[in-house]
């Protein structure tokens, strides 16, 4: 429970400044996806784009977490 | 800073914490805290914060200016309306200078009075103090609740169990609308809801808010100032000795036992806490502030309102527990004394900074020129002859009205060095309503007679026709050949 939030609280702030930065930058109809322009619509693409930034964060939270969890664990340290 | 574990609340009769205090695992299974309910000038405080941020938060999306809603975040139209301003993402700028005067503000707060922030004003605050009093109205206060868990699951448990949740999700889906309310005008969307044609995208954040409110506030708690909160971690960058947190006299307070209220301490021997356990019983976060200052707490002084009551009770002057700074109790300074140490240079600096950027943020906003003009140049080619023997370049103009008034613009250009002549063909005025985009093609065209063959910076300037005070310079490039 704990790792889970861990990941996920982090990450998430992570996504909410990714998605503000990318987006008051990016107008979303601009994008293109393989070369053809994203049929969707802007709220649709800020969605999918804050859980795309969120699941990166996530993925990188993750891996932290499991590395330090080795360190902690070999060293019986207190954290 | 003490170990995450050291926190754990005590057994349920109140007695002080002991001995838990030794092995912390690190995955200890979470011990549910029954907050007490606690009634004093801090609790009256909490109470008025609540409510005004609640206030604020619910109310917002529902007030009307210039027959729109005044404060919406059209992310569709990608513009920021904020009362009588129409910000464009041009203006990403101001939001930072607002994250950073945030930023500041809660630095100073925190160097002077510790985390006033985290017990008035932060929403895990607020709802979990919303969610805690409709958890006390359908459940009865914390021997209630306790012994309503301890026992058989009832009717009468899970009715009270039912009624609560349906409040707590209640309370969580308006809480879900009234944040997308934010970002689509509240009265649609309410409308939408009515005739149940909402969005999938719209639904989806409801959802996504209200059951983030409902898990945060209802269940998590406490866990997320313990364990989520960056803020906790980070506030002893900003703590010194002068900072005014919520302190146990120990001095004064030691060695602490029960006694009855005519006892007479200096015969017994004893300091002048009681031992009741008031203090650990109304906290939230469920620490022993007897213990010292520790990272779960979030300043909310529910313990100082509770030893108080108790002090009342007993005779004794308030303030066994009080806000106060280590070095006012280590040297037993007068709340004078105390309070002249606010101003040192770590506040003064904090406070310069905040307010500075204030004012250049609010200057910024002041003097904005509700007219944003973007030149592209045509990529296409560089430059044409036309019919009559003239040099024509094309470029893209995007007019910005950002104000909320129709305008019409003329536009003109010159070259930025000498005196030749530059013709501008389009069609003028160019009409742009309120908060729009004009995008118009431009042709411009100078004699080659007054012009040598090179490349030119030119300026456009767009000005608008019935104000000539509100005017745009642009730079771009033009080709002679």
């Amino acid at each position: 429970m704990k790792h889970a939030m861990w990941i996920l609280w982090p990450s998430f702030l992570v996504g909410v400044v990714a998605e503000g930065v990318f987006f008051s930058m990016v107008d979303p109809t601009d994008l293109h996806l393989f070369g053809q322009p994203l049929e969707l619509s802007r709220s649709a693409v800020y969605t999918l784009g804050f859980f795309l930034f969120w699941a990166f964060a996530a993925a990188s939270s993750a891996l932290t977490c499991w590395l330090q969890h080795g360190i902690n664990g070999s060293e019986s340290s207190d954290a | 800073m003490r170990h995450p574990a050291s926190g754990l609340p005590p057994a349920p009769a109140g007695v002080s914490p002991g001995g838990s205090d030794s092995e912390a695992s690190l995955y200890e299974v979470r011990q549910k805290i029954y907050p007490r309910a606690v009634h004093g000038w801090f609790a009256r405080w909490r109470i008025a914060l609540v409510l005004a941020t609640q206030l604020i938060f619910y109310g917002l999306p529902w007030l009307v200016w210039n027959a729109r809603p005044a404060v919406l975040f059209d992310l569709g139209a990608r513009k920021f309306y904020v009362f009588g301003w129409v910000l464009w993402p041009q203006d990403f700028i101001f939001l930072t200078g607002l994250l950073v005067v945030s930023a500041l503000s809660l630095f100073l707060f925190t160097a002077v009075a510790g985390r006033l922030f985290c017990g008035y004003a932060c929403p895990q605050t607020v709802y979990t103090e919303i969610f805690m009093w409709i958890e006390r109205m359908v459940e009865g206060d914390r021997m209630q609740r306790m012994r309503l868990d301890r026992g058989p699951a009832n009717a009468v448990r899970l009715s009270r169990k039912a009624l609560k949740h349906g409040l707590w999700i209640g309370i969580a889906l308006w809480t879900g609308l009234t944040f997308v309310g934010y970002f689509t005008p509240i009265r649609t969307l309410l409308g939408e809801v009515a005739s149940a044609t909402l969005g999938p995208w719209e639904t989806f954040w409801i959802l996504f808010y209200s059951f983030a409110t409902y898990g945060n506030a209802g269940w998590m708690r406490e866990q997320v100032c313990k364990y989520m909160c960056p803020y906790a971690r980070f506030q002893s960058a900003m703590f010194d000795r002068d900072t005014l947190i919520i302190t146990y006299d120990a001095q004064r307070g030691e060695p602490r036992g029960s006694r009855s209220r005519s006892a007479d301490r200096a015969r017994l021997g004893v300091g002048d806490c009681v031992d009741c356990g008031i203090c650990v019983q109304v906290c939230p976060t469920g620490i022993d502030i007897r213990k010292g200052l520790q990272y779960e707490c979030i300043g909310c002084a529910a313990c100082i309102d509770g030893c108080d009551q108790v002090m009342d009770k007993m005779g004794y002057a308030r303030g066994l527990i009080r806000y106060s700074t280590l070095n006012a109790v280590a040297a037993k300074w007068d709340v004078r004394r105390m309070w002249r140490r606010v101003l040192r240079t770590r506040t003064l600096i904090y406070g310069a900074l905040l307010l500075a950027i204030t004012c250049v943020l609010l200057g910024a906003l002041y003097l904005r020129t509700p007219l944003k003009v973007d030149v592209i140049r045509d990529r296409a080619m560089l430059a044409r002859e036309t019919r009559d023997g003239m040099i024509e370049n094309v470029y893209r103009l995007q007019i910005m009205n950002t104000s909320e008034r129709d305008r019409r613009f003329t536009i003109t250009a010159t070259p930025e060095s000498g005196r030749a002549g530059l013709q501008v063909m389009a069609a003028q005025p160019v009409a742009v309503a309120g908060a729009h985009t004009a995008s118009v093609a431009v042709a411009v065209r100078a004699d080659p007679a007054n012009l040598k063959p090179g490349t030119y910076t030119i300026r456009f300037h767009v000005e608008d026709a019935d104000d000539p005070a509100l005017k745009v310079d642009e730079k771009s490039r033009f080709y002679m050949r």
